[in-house]
């Protein structure tokens, strides 16, 4: 793992070095994935946006106002690309469908109960409003303060609060449903 | 404030928390693509910083209200877009919209509400990223147009779009 900052990595990408940016992709891609992924609901999907937000950042890289935070600047264009995908996503009708890779890493100890429950969550997850999807993620899996989610999203706090508590009372009430069925 | 119920909360926070896979071939497919983008002496081609002042000419139809019409529009100096007016001419409309990739396909966008200018005029003029897009009239917040008069896109979505190409010159 190149211990390079960000600011670093930027930098040799802008004076030319294409290829460090490959540093860049490979540091950011697991949260990107882990948050498109629940964000859209399916791998391919999710993966279409996270190489679109991964272009964009480097067409765009040398209007990165504070190059050692990348990772913010990257995960703001992320979820901007995610909202314009959801919004296209939520005109077709709506399914669900097992990922296949995820199926494969499911644990080994238990995979039928732990695939189930995945399934459950990202149904779960599936039938909040996107704007909740968006805060709930953000703030309690992403883990960003209100302020930093504001910043990014466009939205004040308060209404971040208020949609953050409605998904967690909406998972609550979906998941004791499917607990219950 | 609560935000959820620790018995429920802790197990569902714990499984988004796992990573997700991706696809083995991810990395080497974003690195293919911004290879294959334009480079100078090997750098980044910088996108657009500034628009010089010009004008865009736009064609928006009505398919609503059966009338189409041609509007020509001063560009915008704001950066890396430019403002393009969007015309509806929908007499018995209550509200138009329009939506697009430029906004997210969000209809709650204040600034893509187009206003009522009489005659069943309805526009709005909104800054509009330089590049290929596509969008939408949204009428009523129910009647999904497509503008006649311009590129029809694809309706891979189950829905009409229009295409629409802000070019970054002249």
């Amino acid at each position: 793992m190149d211990a390079s900052s960000d600011a670093d990595i930027v930098g040799r990408v802008l004076d030319g070095d294409v290829d460090a940016f490959a540093l860049l992709v490979e540091r950011y891609r697991d949260r990107c994935a882990r948050y498109a992924m629940h964000m859209l609901g399916n791998r391919e999907d999710a993966e279409e946006v996270m190489q679109d937000a991964f272009v964009r950042a480097y067409r765009a890289l040398g209007r990165c106002e504070d190059p050692e935070r990348f990772g913010a600047w990257l995960f703001r264009i992320l979820v901007n690309r995610c909202r314009t995908a959801g919004a296209r996503r939520s005109r077709r009708a709506r399914t669900f469908v097992s990922d296949e890779l995820a199926l494969m890493s499911a644990s080994q100890e238990h995979p039928a109960e732990r695939t189930a429950w995945r399934e459950e969550i990202q149904r779960a997850l599936a039938e909040l409003r996107p704007e909740q999807r968006e805060a709930f993620l953000l703030k309690n899996v992403e883990g960003l303060g209100y302020e930093e989610m504001s910043e990014m999203t466009g939205v004040g706090v308060s209404a971040l609060k208020m949609r953050v508590m409605r998904a967690c009372d909406r998972l609550r009430v979906l998941l004791q449903e499917a607990n219950s069925a | 404030m609560p935000d959820h119920e620790p018995m429920v909360a802790d197990a569902v926070l714990g499984e988004l928390r796992q990573p997700v896979p991706v696809s083995a071939t991810f990395n080497a497919r974003v690195m293919r693509a911004i290879q294959e983008l334009p480079h100078r002496h090997g750098r980044v081609v910088p996108l657009p910083t500034r628009s010089s002042p010009r004008r865009i000419r736009i064609a928006f139809g009505a398919v609503a209200a059966g009338v189409l019409a041609m509007f020509a529009l001063p560009s915008s100096p704001r950066a890396h877009a430019r403002r393009v007016q969007f015309v509806l001419v929908a007499p018995r409309a209550r509200n138009v919209k329009v939506v697009g990739d430029f906004n997210g396909w969000d209809t709650s966008h204040a600034a893509f509400h187009a206003k009522n200018r009489g005659g069943g005029v309805w526009s709005v003029t909104a800054p509009v990223p330089v590049g290929h897009h596509r969008y939408a009239f949204l009428v009523d917040d129910t009647v999904w147009v497509a503008d006649p008069m311009a590129p029809r896109a694809d309706e891979d979505f189950g829905t009409p779009n229009s295409a629409l190409l802000v070019p970054d010159q002249e």
